[in-house]
Order: structure tokens, then sequence, then C-alpha cells
């Protein structure tokens, strides 16, 4: 009987602890939840600056800007489609993967230039000095990168070989 | 780095093999763009020997085995594709076990193996001619 009660006692003071222990988390998280609103920068007078942009967003608009111009030039020239159609949808993967590893925000797609009045030929020329330009920047880019995105990076200055040697 | 540069080097003699029958089967401007292929084999081959320690150098094998037998022309563009988009996977691997002129040299050649494996898709009319991440494996 006496043991019971001792036990008994034991329940209740682990009870009193528990609530005094939730009482303490909620006040610990009230404090948390204000502090993440000044963080947020709505109570701070002085703001962090913005981060700086990823070294290889340049890479990832060039892809952006890429896709849609071979996608323009698949739709224009249906019977270089089984060329083009591969080679848009590679630098839109391309995109993708730079996104997902970038810090910064991926860039959003941009309208490509509007030359459907030129000639296949010109279109292809057009593809070939921007695929080209694109391929330099993916080099310079590889040799930069730390070790983690030296694979992605050199894959996607490889594909933009490709695309030029596919052009031909 | 030692480990990934022994792979390359171990594609590439099988790369270097594999061009033989390769170009027994082919005639014309095709047998000499496989004469060429085996010459920037056999550089990239000459390149990794100098890389590497004489000690961590392997020997070549006597003989690789072939995906498949080079019985006629389609066969040996199939394994010209094969043979490249394998050495492509080594060099791609390698990357981020090099700096400088040594990285410079590894996507020159992931890049050379991945504009040749495009050549012969496109003189065995594969499509797409290109694939998205030359080198990765899935």
């Amino acid at each position: 009987m006496v043991l019971t009660d001792l036990v008994r006692d034991g329940d209740e003071k682990d009870k009193d602890h528990h609530r005094v222990r939730r009482r303490a988390v909620l006040a610990l998280g009230a404090s948390l939840a204000m502090g993440s609103v000044a963080g947020c920068g709505l109570l701070d007078r002085d703001p962090d600056p913005p981060p700086a942009p990823d070294a290889l967003l340049p890479l990832a608009d060039q892809a952006v800007t890429l896709a849609g111009l071979y996608g323009l030039a698949a739709a224009d020239f249906p019977d270089r489609a089984a060329t083009l159609t591969p080679i848009a949808e590679a630098h839109a993967a391309h995109a993708q993967e730079l996104a997902r590893i970038m810090a910064t925000p991926a860039p959003s797609p941009s309208a490509a230039a509007g030359t459907a009045a030129d000639g296949i030929e010109a279109r292809v020329e057009t593809l070939r000095t921007a695929e080209k330009a694109a391929y330099d920047a993916a080099v310079a880019a590889c040799l930069a990168a730390p070790d983690h995105r030296a694979a992605l990076v050199g894959s996607i200055a490889a594909a933009r070989a490709t695309h030029l040697e596919a052009l031909k | 780095m030692t480990g990934e540069l022994t792979a390359a080097l171990a594609a590439e003699y099988a790369a270097i093999f594999a061009y033989g029958p390769i170009g027994v089967k082919l005639t014309g401007a095709e047998q000499t763009e496989a004469r060429a292929a085996e010459a920037a084999h056999r550089t990239l081959r000459d390149a990794l020997v100098l890389a590497l320690d004489a000690s961590a150098v392997p020997p070549a094998a006597p003989a690789y085995t072939l995906p498949e037998p080079v019985v006629d022309r389609a066969a040996a563009l199939r394994v010209a594709v094969g043979v490249e988009e394998k050495a492509a996977a080594v060099w791609r691997a390698a990357l981020p076990a090099t700096t400088g002129p040594q990285r410079r040299q590894a996507l020159d050649a992931l890049t050379g193996c991945a504009v040749r494996a495009t050549r012969w898709r496109r003189r065995a009319e594969v499509t797409p001619l290109t694939v998205p991440f030359p080198g990765k494996t899935p």
C-alpha cells in the first residue's frame, strides 16, 4: 500500500513535470516564431544583401534559350525535327538539372528570337553560333567547377559539342 | 585520382582493340573514320601512360570481349557506338578526380568520344543522334 502511494506520488510528480516542460516548449516555440518573423526582414532595418548569382547561372540561361530556339526551328522545319527535337529536349534537361543543383533560383524561360522568316540554312547557322558560344562557356565552367559539379558540367559541354556535330 | 585514370586506360585499351575488327568490316570513308578514331584512342592511351606512375600502369590484355561478333558493317557500326559510349563514361567519371590541365584532357577525351559516337550513330542511321548527358550511366 505504501509502495502504491509512493508510485502514485511519483506518477503525479511526472505529470506536473510534463506540464511544466510543455509550457516551456510552447514558450520557446513562440519566441522562435517571433525570431523567424524578424529573420524574414519584416522587423529588420538592415536586411542581408542577396547572395551572389550561382556560377552556373549563365549555363542555365543558355540552356533555356537554346531549348526555345531548337523547339521553334523544329516546329518551323518538320523535316529536320528528328534531329532538332532531341536537341531541344537535351537543352531543357540540362536547364532542369542545373536548376536542381544551383543555389540561386533558375532562370525563367525567355522568348526566343523570332526568326521565322529565315530559311533553314540561316536558322541552322543561328543555332550553330549560339551552340558554339554555349559550348565554349560550358568548357570554361567545367574547368572552373568544384569536383562535385565537374561531371555534370562536363557532360553538358560534351553534349553541346555533339549538337554542333549533329547540325553538320 | 589514379583509380579513375587506370579505369580510363583499361577502356582505351579495349577501344583500340575493338577498332581492329571494326575497321575490317568497313570500307571507304567509314574505314578512314575508324582508323582516325583508333588513332585518337591511341593518343589518349599514350597520354594516360605518361600521366600514371610507371608502377601503376597495367599492361593491355591480349584480347577484350566485344559486345557482339563484328560480322558485318551494321555490327561494326553498332560496336563502334558502344565503344565510344563506354569510353565517354570512364572519362566523365575521371572529371571530379582531376584539376587543371588533367581535367582539360579528361573533358576533351569525353567530348571526343561523345562526338565520335554521334558520327557513328549517323552512319548507322540511328536516331536520335545525340544523348542528353554523354558519359552518364543510368
